[in-house]
């Protein structure tokens, strides 16, 4: 059966073993791995550069929120443009369907000019992208060839290193920057936001975004469920240096939403369809997009596995935690020789950075009861809501312990709130309150211990100071 | 005949309650993000909107400090009123009522630190 079922496919692609050569950026197969190997059954070559149209939209300060459309093949344009070669590059690279010129290629980059002085470059192959899967994913290697131009042109007309170069690409667009730091070695750091899986997961890494295409590679995987059935469309296995899995890496909070919230969206009706079509996929360019302006808000914890992260894997290591997203490179131990997974949570809205404490509840009273503790952290950088510790039976002098993720770093604790609740009416009023309780912060490890004498009826906040 | 109907209706209520916020739904138990209609379809207790004319979805309440409104018969508001133990420190008057604007902070009337 599985003989006639490789012979179907062999008569099926015609096409197989032929080349197209182009100006430029050389000649293109479809021979294995490229095509006719399960992970890429259909024969495709890519399309020429002419037909592609990648075009290169340089942001930078002096520009404004005006772009100037650069280009390799003419590459006055670069030595006409406000470029610098003073300042680091940054490629912002789109996925399927999706474009460069507008959207959020270029909202990333007015968002970074907002912290740093920087040359972005947001890549756009729309023709190339709008188009059959497998062409796309196949027209990926001509868009990585044409940035890897783009870069030896830098180094050559404009002695401009490759290592002060870095490439941002999402879903197919971490396999063009994949292809161009595998054409131009040397490339300082590429950030993959959930790389594409069809077409690209278990394939060899000459096809696909791998470690070895720059000096530093960051991943972000936010969609890794697998796409048959679960329609996920980003990698699952890690790929980079630093590998991080936010919320797990499958479902991401917010994602869920009955479909008439998710496409009626707080940023207009196009955002929410998308987010209807591909939310969790999209959220990796999010994440990325925050941790621009909030640097400690996305750190990665070294975990064996999601679930093993949300029992312990806490605080940071004394070498820090490093951070997801667009300050991952200032991490010491970036380069290992092993795959490094990095788990986190994140908020289900923008703004997404959420701040990992570990509070340990000692309850105090004289009978015990029903219900859920709540604690509030006050600190001099301002305070939290009430994250819920427990649910359940509550006894005194037992000691409730979670993690909770807060919305905002609260620096130097300063008071604990605790409230319990039970929502049911109980005749006999009964009180229970909060002996000790114990905070403790993750990025830094500091713990901080808290007191109280009195106990509390249901609803009611009992405030604990510093002991 | 009437009270175990009532007695039956209560206790239905009570059970729809309780057994309520394990799983989110489509009208009810709708999470933070999810357009509503009425303070009680959401998990989080508030039904909170921008300005009279933007959609309402669901939202957190208001934690200490944070800007808050008084509770409302309307159901939807501009301010979500603040989290269990907390008072908002709105003034209530008839136009603030009407227009759904009564404003305040939420604070900690029992809390010996804050000083008010």
């Amino acid at each position: 059966m599985l003989r006639i079922g490789i012979f179907a496919l062999f008569l099926l692609c015609t096409a197989r073993g032929s080349q197209v050569c182009y100006d430029r950026i050389g000649c293109f197969t479809d021979d294995i791995p490229w095509s006719g190997t399960a992970e890429r059954p259909i024969y495709r070559l890519p399309w020429s550069p002419e037909r592609i149209g990648t075009q290169f939209f340089l942001h930078t300060k002096e520009n404004g929120n005006n772009y100037q459309e650069i280009s390799a093949v003419n590459s006055a344009t670069i030595g006409s443009s406000n470029f610098k070669t003073s300042r680091k590059t940054r490629f912002v690279v789109h996925g399927y369907i999706d474009e460069g010129e507008e959207g959020w290629p270029s909202d990333l980059c007015k968002r970074m000019l907002t912290v740093e002085d920087v040359n972005c470059i947001a890549v756009s192959w729309k023709k190339g992208a709008r188009c059959q899967y497998s062409q796309a994913s196949n027209n990926v290697r001509v868009v990585g060839a044409e940035i890897a131009y783009f870069v030896n042109v830098l180094a050559d007309q404009y002695s401009y290193s490759a290592a002060n170069v870095h490439i941002i690409g999402h879903s197919l667009g971490a396999h063009v920057a994949g292809e161009a730091g595998k054409r131009r070695p040397g490339i300082g750091r590429i950030t993959g936001l959930d790389p594409a899986q069809p077409y690209f997961q278990d394939t060899p890494i000459e096809v696909r975004l791998d470690k070895t295409d720059a000096e530093f590679v960051d991943v972000i995987h936010t969609d890794t469920a697998p796409i048959i059935p679960n329609l996920g469309f980003g990698m699952a296995p890690a790929i980079g240096h630093l590998d991080f899995y936010p919320n797990g890496g499958v479902e991401m909070p917010g994602c869920d939403k009955n479909p008439l919230s998710q496409i009626v969206d707080l940023d207009g009706i196009w955002e929410g369809t998308k987010d209807f079509v591909a939310c969790n996929h999209l959220r990796s360019y999010k994440y990325y997009s925050d941790s621009i302006v909030y640097p400690d808000g996305f750190l990665g914890y070294a975990c064996g596995s999601y679930n093993a992260f949300k029992e312990g894997c806490f605080p940071c290591p004394s070498g820090g935690c490093p951070n997801m997203g667009h300050y991952a490179d200032k991490f010491k131990g970036k380069t290992s020789d092993s795959f490094v997974k990095l788990y986190l949570n994140t908020a289900e809205a923008r703004d997404f950075p959420l701040w990992r404490y570990k509070v340990s509840v000692k309850l105090s009273g004289s009978s015990k009861v029903t219900g859920y503790v709540n604690i509030a952290l006050y600190g001099n950088n301002g305070n939290t809501r009430q994250h819920q510790i427990f649910q359940g039976s509550l006894k005194p002098d037992n000691t409730y312990t979670a993690f909770v993720d807060a919305e905002r770093k609260v620096g130097q604790v300063t008071k604990v709130k605790f409230l319990w609740n039970n929502n049911v009416l109980n005749p006999t009023l009964p009180t229970l309150g909060a002996a000790t309780v114990t905070v403790q912060f993750g990025e830094t490890g500091e713990v901080f211990n808290f007191c109280g004498s009195e106990t509390v009826r249901e609803n009611v906040l009992q405030t604990l100071t510093a002991c | 005949m009437m009270l175990p109907l009532r007695l039956l209706l209560a206790t239905l209520l009570i059970a729809l309650a309780l057994g309520a916020p394990s799983e989110r739904g489509l009208i009810f138990n709708l999470d933070t993000g999810e357009l509503c209609l009425q303070s009680a379809q959401c998990k989080s207790g508030c039904c909170q909107r921008d300005s009279g004319l933007s959609l309402a979805r669901c939202s957190p309440k208001a934690a200490e400090t944070q800007d808050c409104s008084l509770k409302s018969p309307y159901g939807v508001y501009y301010k979500c009123p603040c989290e269990n133990g907390l008072s908002c420190d709105a003034d209530w008057s008839i136009v603030g009522s009407i227009t759904n604007t009564d404003y305040g902070v939420c604070y900690d009337k029992r809390d010996p630190t804050t000083s008010r």
